[in-house]
């Protein structure tokens, strides 16, 4: 018997339900010709249907972890999958995707930053955690698209939000010294949080790597950490610098290089003269993505 | 509609359907792999594979599995026609995969 969609989807919904992840597959395309449509998943430990051989499944199932980074919630690909040995070997080509819960976004401090922050990750689809030691910050009216808001101790930040690998966190506390306690205890997790990415000025992150060096933690584990946090946007609100955040999130996520597209791509160049086609991109200055406004703006250092 | 929301939708169909699945893509395309439509035999029920001359090829191949052809995957080339303007003009290839999706409770034989 062979799962029908809409059984196969139940099955995702119950899967994200549980917060577990979910690999479901479906030949596509076989010299079989009987083996099209046949559908089949894997959740942890359990799995259902078949690819139509016990030969591929298996090659399916050892390739599902290698083929989706762990970090990833959502993926999409067709791959070709020799199975069987001898005179029953044969290439299927097979679609899987990886469904899992969505990755988490935890915003320490719940300030100015904070409420543009938790908006716009919520629209990426992150589940937003808000943590703060001030009641009147830490407020869920606050941060109506958080999926929690929670008071904390800085002595113990993390006690009740348990973070994994999958896991954001963006350090955007009131005091650089309660980053510096979030961040020693994010560094010394057996796994810390895949995107661990902290506030500060040039010389605010000079003198927090400084502290990290003096307190012992490699340049390997310092490497974790981004800080400043964000893309280089220009913007200086809190709105603009969730935005340059939000950026570099996805960035991170869609492995892009967070270069224009119009540079990244060169279209008038390559095809309208210029520069001709090849060499690399003509380096943009400040001053030429201006464009209509009031001109430079003068630096200023981030609170 | 969001593709948890066409998940739900699917889990719960009361009828048969056709599911339509970008399995890969090559190219400038509408939408990316991963994207779905579920059709109905008297058209679309949710979402979407891009629109345009390409999702009315996706209908015509699908509306034959409703009469018992066997699932399979249709290639829209939407690099042909570049001059057109139309918006379904891209510049890339899908792969589509269609399949009849019977309601949970009807596996496959």
């Amino acid at each position: 018997m062979n799962p029908s969609p809409a059984r196969i989807a139940a099955r995702v919904l119950e899967a994200l339900k549980e917060g577990e992840r979910i690999y479901t597959a479906v030949v596509t395309d076989a010299a079989d010709t009987s083996m099209i449509g046949r559908r089949w998943w894997l959740s942890g430990r359990l799995h259902g249907g078949t690819l139509g051989s016990p030969s591929l499944d298996g090659e399916v199932a050892a390739a599902v972890t290698a083929l989706f980074p762990p970090r990833e919630s959502r993926g999409a690909l067709s791959r070709d999958f020799e199975y069987g040995e001898g005179a029953g070997a044969a290439t299927a080509k097979v679609y899987i995707e990886l469904h899992g819960p969505p990755a988490r976004m935890v915003i320490v401090g719940a300030g100015h930053i904070a409420i543009p922050l938790c908006r716009v990750c919520a629209m990426l689809g992150l589940r937003v955690v808000v943590l703060d030691d001030r009641p009147e910050f830490a407020a869920p009216g606050r941060f109506p698209e958080a999926a929690a808001v929670r008071m904390i101790d800085f002595r113990d930040p993390f006690a009740d939000t348990r973070l994994d690998p999958h896991d954001h966190v963006v350090l955007v506390t009131r005091g650089h010294s309660f980053d510096y306690e979030c961040l020693v205890r994010l560094l010394r997790m057996p796994g810390p949080p895949g995107y661990i990415g902290m506030i500060g000025s040039r010389r605010r992150v000079r003198a927090t790597h400084e502290q990290l060096a003096r307190d012992g933690f490699t340049s390997d584990q310092m490497k974790l950490v981004r800080a400043p946090v964000g893309l280089d946007l220009g913007g200086q609100t809190p709105v603009e610098i969730a935005v340059s955040v939000a950026a570099e999130v996805i960035m991170f996520h869609s492995r892009g290089t967070g270069i224009p597209l119009v540079d990244k791509e060169r279209v008038v160049e390559r095809f309208f003269g210029g520069r001709g086609g090849g060499g690399p991109a003509p380096a943009r200055t400040r001053e030429s993505y201006g464009g209509p406004g009031p001109g430079p703006r003068t630096k200023k250092e981030q609170p | 509609m969001s593709e948890k929301q066409l998940l739900a939708r699917l889990a719960s169909l009361e009828e048969p359907a056709i599911l339509a699945t970008i399995v890969s893509s090559k190219g400038s395309t509408p939408r990316k792999t991963g994207a779905r439509m579920l059709i109905g035999k008297s058209g679309v029920i949710a979402g979407t594979v891009g629109g345009g001359c390409g999702e009315g090829e996706v209908i015509e191949a699908a509306m034959k599995l409703f009469d018992g052809a066997p699932p399979r995957t249709v290639r829209v080339d939407l690099t042909d026609d570049f001059t057109s303007w139309s918006p379904a003009v891209c510049g890339g290839i899908m792969n589509i995969f269609i399949e009849r999706a019977n309601p949970a409770r009807f596996d496959d034989p």
